[in-house]
C-alpha cells in the first residue's frame, strides 16, 4: 500500500494526462538522463542503455533535434556509420554541489538550467572539508572535460552544506553539526581550487528555492521546505526567496526542542526534534537488526510493510509534526513542502505530520498550511545550487544573451 | 564503536569463526572471526600483511584453514576449492580483475559460462541479458559491444564486479576496488556497491580508504597481525578510531 500510496501522490501531481503522452515523456526523460549520464553516445548505444526498441529511440531523437534540445552528427562505430547524439546546450557553464549529510551530488549546468553533466557519490558520516572539496575539484573538472571544455570555462558555481552558513563570513553558523566543515571559509576554499566565484547556502534553504521556482512551492507567497534526512531543517521562503535571518541560521526546525529531558543533542541542547525524528535516531531503533542500515532501507522496509519500520516513519512524522505547527504559527506560510531521504515515504510520513499539524493549530484553525511531498525529489537542492550560481551570475552580468525559454522537457522545473 | 562483536538478531549468511592459518613459520591468520549479513557491506580493513587477502582467499577456496569453522546460512561448510566457493554463492573480484583486454563486455561477462543450445552460442541471449544487468546496477558502460581495452579502469572495475553477479551469488568480495581509480570512477564503483547491497547482497569490501569504506561500510572489521583488532559500526565511529585500531594505538584483540 505504500508505494501504491507514493505512486497515485506523484501521479496526482503529474499534470500529463493521457498514459501514452506521460509514456513518450517518460522515455525522452529516459534518453535525456541517459545523455547527462554519458556525454554522448549514438542512437544503438542509446537504445541499449535506455532498454527502448531502436526505432523509438529514432523517433524521440528526431523529435529532440527539432525542438534543438540535442545535436546529432554522423560519426563511425566499429566501422559502420552511426549517429552520435549530444546535449545542445547554451554558452556559459555552471556547477553545483550538494553536500549532504551521507551523499555528494554535482552538476554542470548551462545558463538555460540545462544539466548537461552529472554525478553523486556516496560519502561518510563525518566528512571532513578539504578531502571532500579536493574530491569535488578532481570530479568536476573529469566531468567538465567529459563535455569537451575545462573548469575555466564554468562562470560560478552554487554549493549546498547540511549546516547553517552565515552568508557574511562563510562559516559554518552553528558549530558541532559537521564538524569536518567548522570554521572554515567553505565559500573561499571552493573558489579558490576551482578559481571561480563560489556561493554556498545551506541545503535546506536552496532545496526550498528550487521547489519555489521549479517545484511545489511555485508561486507560493510564503512558503517552508523541511529537509527530513539524516539531519533535519528548515528554509523559509519568502516570496520565493530564502530568508536566513541576521546569521544565516534561520528554520533551524531540527534543533526545535521537543523534549526537555530528552537525550543530548549534538548541538548540545536536549531533546531536539533530531533526537527523537534525526537519521541517526531512527535508525538506533534498530540497531540490533541488520537490515536497517541506511535511511532507505527504513523507507524501502515499511512500503514492503514491515510493522516496525512504518511506526518508526509515523512517530518521527508525528514529532516533526509538532515543531512543524510551531513554525506554522509563528511564519503563517502558505505551504509546507517536505524533502529529504526520508520524504521519499510519502504519506507513511505525511499523513502523521498533517495530523500532528493539525492538532497543534489554534482552534478554528481554518488556514493551515498545505503539506506535500517534494517534487524535484532527491534532486531538489542540487537544482537549488545550480540556480544559485546562475542567478549570482546574472546579478554580476555576465550572463550570455542567448538565454532564451524555451518548453524543454531536460528542465526538471 | 563497541569493541565486542554485535549481535544480530538474523543469522549471519556468512560467519567464519576461529580461523588460523600458517604458512610455514608465518602464522598469517589467529582465531580470526567474520560475519556477513544479507544486505550488508562489511569492510575489512588492516595494514599490509593484516591477513585481508588471507582470509578472503580462504573464503575463495584458495587457502584451506589449519583450524576454525566457516557456516554458510547456518550449515557448516568446507570450501576447498575455488570452484565449490562460486557453487556456495561466494564470488570474488580480485585486483587484477583478471578481464580479457581484447574481448567485449559480453563475452567478458560470459567467459568461461557461455549460454548455448544445442551446441549454439545464445549470443542475442547473452547481450540483452548482459544491458539488463548493467542497466540494473545503473551503470555508467556506453555500449556492451565495446572491447574492454578501450573502457576506463572504473568501467572495467564495474564490468568486473558485474562479471561476478552472473552466477547469482549471495555473497560478493571485493578486493581494493577503488584502488588506482579517479575520483569520478571511484565515484561509480562506491554507487555499485550501494546497488548490491540494495540487491541483498552481503558484500565484504577491501580497501585502504578509509573514507570510502566509511562512505559504504555498514560495519568496519580491522585485522591487526593477523587477528581481529576491534568492529565498528560505520555510523557511529570516527576515522581516528578506526586507524588507531589499524595501527595497534588501540588494542581491542581478545589473546
Amino acid at each position: 500500500m505504500g508505494r501504491s500510496a507514493t505512486v497515485k501522490a506523484v501521479a496526482s501531481r503529474n499534470p500529463t494526462g493521457g498514459s501514452q503522452t506521460s509514456l513518450r515523456e517518460a522515455n525522452r526523460a529516459r534518453i535525456v538522463e541517459s545523455l547527462q549520464r554519458h556525454g554522448h553516445l549514438t542512437q544503438v548505444e542509446l537504445a541499449g542503455v535506455t532498454g527502448l526498441s531502436a526505432a523509438t529511440v529514432s523517433n524521440i531523437v528526431g523529435e529532440l533535434a527539432t525542438l534543438g534540445v540535442i545535436t546529432t552528427s554522423t560519426t563511425t562505430r566499429s566501422g559502420r556509420r552511426a549517429v552520435e547524439v549530444t546535449l545542445a546546450r547554451q554558452s556559459g557553464l555552471v556547477a553545483g554541489l550538494h553536500f549532504s549529510s551521507r551523499h555528494l551530488r554535482v552538476a554542470i549546468a548551462d545558463v538555460d538550467r540545462t544539466v548537461v553533466a552529472e554525478h553523486h557519490a556516496p560519502l561518510a558520516h563525518d566528512h571532513k572539508y578539504d578531502r571532500e572539496l579536493d574530491r569535488a575539484t578532481l570530479l568536476l573538472s573529469d566531468m567538465a572535460e567529459s563535455l569537451d571544455t575545462g573548469l575555466s570555462e564554468l562562470l560560478a558555481v552554487g554549493m549546498a552544506l547540511p549546516v547553517p552558513v552565515d552568508a557574511a563570513t562563510g562559516i559554518v553558523a552553528t558549530p558541532g553539526l559537521l564538524r569536518g566543515w567548522d570554521g572554515v571559509p567553505v565559500a573561499d576554499a571552493l573558489g579558490e581550487r576551482l578559481q571561480l566565484p563560489a556561493f554556498v547556502d545551506t541545503e535546506a534553504n536552496l532545496g526550498g528555492l528550487a521547489e519555489a521556482r521549479y517545484g511545489a512551492a511555485r508561486g507560493a507567497l510564503g512558503a517552508a521546505y523541511l529537509r527530513i534526512g539524516y539531519s533535519i531543517g528548515g528554509g523559509l521562503l519568502i516570496a520565493g526567496s530564502p530568508y536566513h535571518g541576521v546569521h544565516g541560521r534561520a528554520g533551524q526546525i531540527g534543533h526545535v526542542t521537543i523534549d526537555e529531558n530528552g537525550p543530548i543533542c549534538r548541538c548540545g541542547n536536549r531533546g531536539c526534534l533530531e533526537t527523537l525524528a534525526g537519521g541517526p535516531a531512527l535508525l538506533d531503533l534498530f540497531r540490533e537488526d541488520t537490515r536497517f542500515q541506511r535511511l532507505r532501507d527504513i523507507v524501502l522496509r515499511a512500503e514492503e510493510g514491515d510493522a516496525g519500520a512504518r511506526r518508526a516513519i509515523a512517530d518521527a512524522g508525528r514529532h516533526i509534526g509538532i515543531a512543524a505547527a510551531s513554525l506554522a504559527n509563528l511564519f503563517d506560510p502558505e505551504l509546507i513542502v517536505v524533502g529529504g531521504e526520508l520524504a521519499e515515504a510519502g504519506e507513511l510520513l505525511l499523513a502523521p505530520m498533517r495530523h500532528a499539524l493539525e492538532r497543534a493549530a489554534p482552534a478554528g484553525g481554518s488556514h493551515l498550511p498545505e503539506l506535500v511531498q517534494s517534487t524535484l525529489g532527491e534532486r531538489a537542492e542540487l537544482l537549488g545550487c545550480l540556480a544559485l550560481a546562475i542567478d549570482n551570475v546574472a546579478a554580476s552580468g555576465r550572463l550570455p544573451a542567448s538565454t532564451v525559454t524555451t518548453i524543454d522537457p531536460r528542465r526538471t522545473g | 564503536m563497541s569493541p565486542e562483536p554485535m549481535t544480530a538478531v538474523r543469522q549471519a549468511l556468512l560467519s567464519v569463526r576461529g580461523v588460523s592459518k600458517s604458512f610455514g613459520a608465518v602464522r598469517a591468520l589467529t582465531g580470526v572471526d567474520l560475519d556477513v549479513h544479507s544486505g550488508e557491506v562489511v569492510a575489512l580493513v588492516g595494514d599490509n600483511g593484516a591477513g585481508k587477502s588471507t582470509l578472503i582467499k580462504i573464503l575463495a577456496g584458495v587457502h584451506r584453514p589449519d583450524t576454525g569453522s566457516i557456516a554458510f546460512d547456518g550449515r557448516p561448510v568446507t570450501i576447498n576449492t575455488t570452484t565449490e566457493a562460486r557453487d556456495l554463492g561466494i564470488a570474488t573480484v580480485y585486483q587484477d580483475l583478471a578481464l580479457c583486454d581484447n574481448l567485449d563486455v559480453v563475452a567478458n561477462l560470459w567467459l568461461g559460462r557461455e549460454l548455448h543450445e544445442n551446441g549454439v552460442l545464445q549470443k542475442i541471449a547473452m547481450e540483452q541479458r548482459s544491458w539488463q544487468l548493467l542497466r540494473e546496477l545503473n551503470a555508467r558502460i556506453p555500449s556492451v559491444r565495446a572491447t574492454v581495452s578501450t573502457l576506463s579502469g572504473g568501467q572495467r572495475q564495474t564490468v568486473a564486479i558485474a562479471r561476478s553477479l552472473i552466477g547469482e551469488p549471495s555473497v560478493v568480495m571485493l578486493d581494493e576496488p577503488t584502488a588506482a581509480l579517479s575520483v569520478a570512477q571511484s565515484a561509480e564503483v562506491l554507487n555499485l556497491i550501494e546497488r548490491l547491497r540494495e540487491r541483498g547482497l552481503g558484500v565484504v569490501l577491501i580497501s585502504h580508504n578509509i573514507a570510502d569504506v566509511q562512505a559504504v561500510a555498514d560495519r568496519i572489521v580491522v585485522l591487526r597481525l593477523g587477528r581481529n583488532n576491534g568492529e565498528f559500526r560505520a555510523g557511529d565511529t570516527t576515522n581516528e578510531a578506526i586507524i588507531a585500531a589499524i595501527t595497534g594505538a588501540t588494542d581491542y584483540s581478545r589473546r
